[in-house]
């Protein structure tokens, strides 16, 4: 799945906010309702609900419009395109340092002494 | 995650990598598009020495061109040096997504240099006050859950 640069931006607008976080967290171990996700909070659920709003926008949640108390339910699919992206950041460097580590290994390799001379007038540029 | 990578504040990514070779080498390498066409592309992926443009003073431009070996598809990017202080750290700004990168080149002996990524991710969303708190610690737990999940 790839997910697109405005989704990634609203889905990391959605984590910045240390409540909805929580409310993610929460849900990450199963759907729940909003009294249930309310609950350790000191909020209202105007509160939560707003929170929740956000959170239904960015994609990374949704709501059953069947059910009489519309548990909420955590789209994993949307969360991991967020991790995928720092993955995937992490994963370019990884390699690009692999690259480099072999770039210095052969840039040092001494000459030897079967191959050509050493240019030492170079040492000089 | 390996052992070099680290989420230590709230909205940076860390990336580390000890290298054996003096660091005025290692510093080179990251401004001289003659060594960057060896490395700059990740696996599978290449950056033809013809497409690079390095201009390595703060408002200079650093321009590549990543290409998909596999099916030529190209990854233009664009960026803009802030800082230059040659050999010990080279900062710049990703035009098109923000994206601030800073290089520290740190000596950890003569042959012995250490390279210190530190990336801060801030679009235009997380610059709203309320997108002070950290996500990318958050999001480093969720793996832990997501791990448990699937």
């Amino acid at each position: 799945m790839t997910m697109t640069e405005e989704r990634l931006d609203a889905a990391f607008a959605a984590l910045a906010d240390p409540t909805r976080r929580a409310i993610v967290s929460r849900l990450a171990r199963g759907d729940a309702t909003v009294g249930e996700l309310a609950e350790p909070f000191d909020m209202s659920l105007p509160g939560i609900s707003k929170h929740l709003k956000v959170l239904e926008r960015s994609g990374l949640i949704s709501r059953r419009r069947d059910a009489q108390f519309r548990p909420c339910h955590l789209e994993v699919d949307a969360l991991d395109g967020a991790l995928d992206w720092i993955g995937t950041n992490r994963d370019l460097w990884d390699e690009r340092f692999d690259k480099l580590d072999a770039l210095l290994a052969d840039m040092r390799r001494p000459i030897s002494p079967t191959g050509p001379p050493n240019r030492k007038e170079r040492a000089h540029e | 995650m390996s052992e070099h990578d680290a989420v230590d504040a709230p909205d940076e990514l860390r990336f580390s990598r000890v290298f054996d070779a003096p660091r005025e080498l290692v510093f080179r390498c990251m401004i001289d598009p003659d060594h960057l066409t060896h490395f700059w592309g990740p696996a599978g992926v290449s950056a033809p020495r013809d497409r690079i443009t390095v201009d390595a003073r703060p408002g200079g431009v650093f321009e590549t061109v990543m290409v998909n070996d596999a099916d030529g598809s190209q990854y233009p990017t664009r960026a803009v040096y802030d800082e230059v202080r040659e050999p010990e750290l080279l900062a710049w700004t990703e035009s098109s997504s923000g994206m601030q990168v800073t290089t520290e080149f740190v000596a950890l002996g003569p042959d012995r240099t250490e390279v210190r990524i530190h990336q801060r991710f801030v679009p235009e969303a997380l610059l709203a006050p309320e997108a002070q708190a950290g996500f990318l610690t958050a999001l480093d737990r969720f793996e832990g859950y997501l791990g448990g999940l699937s």
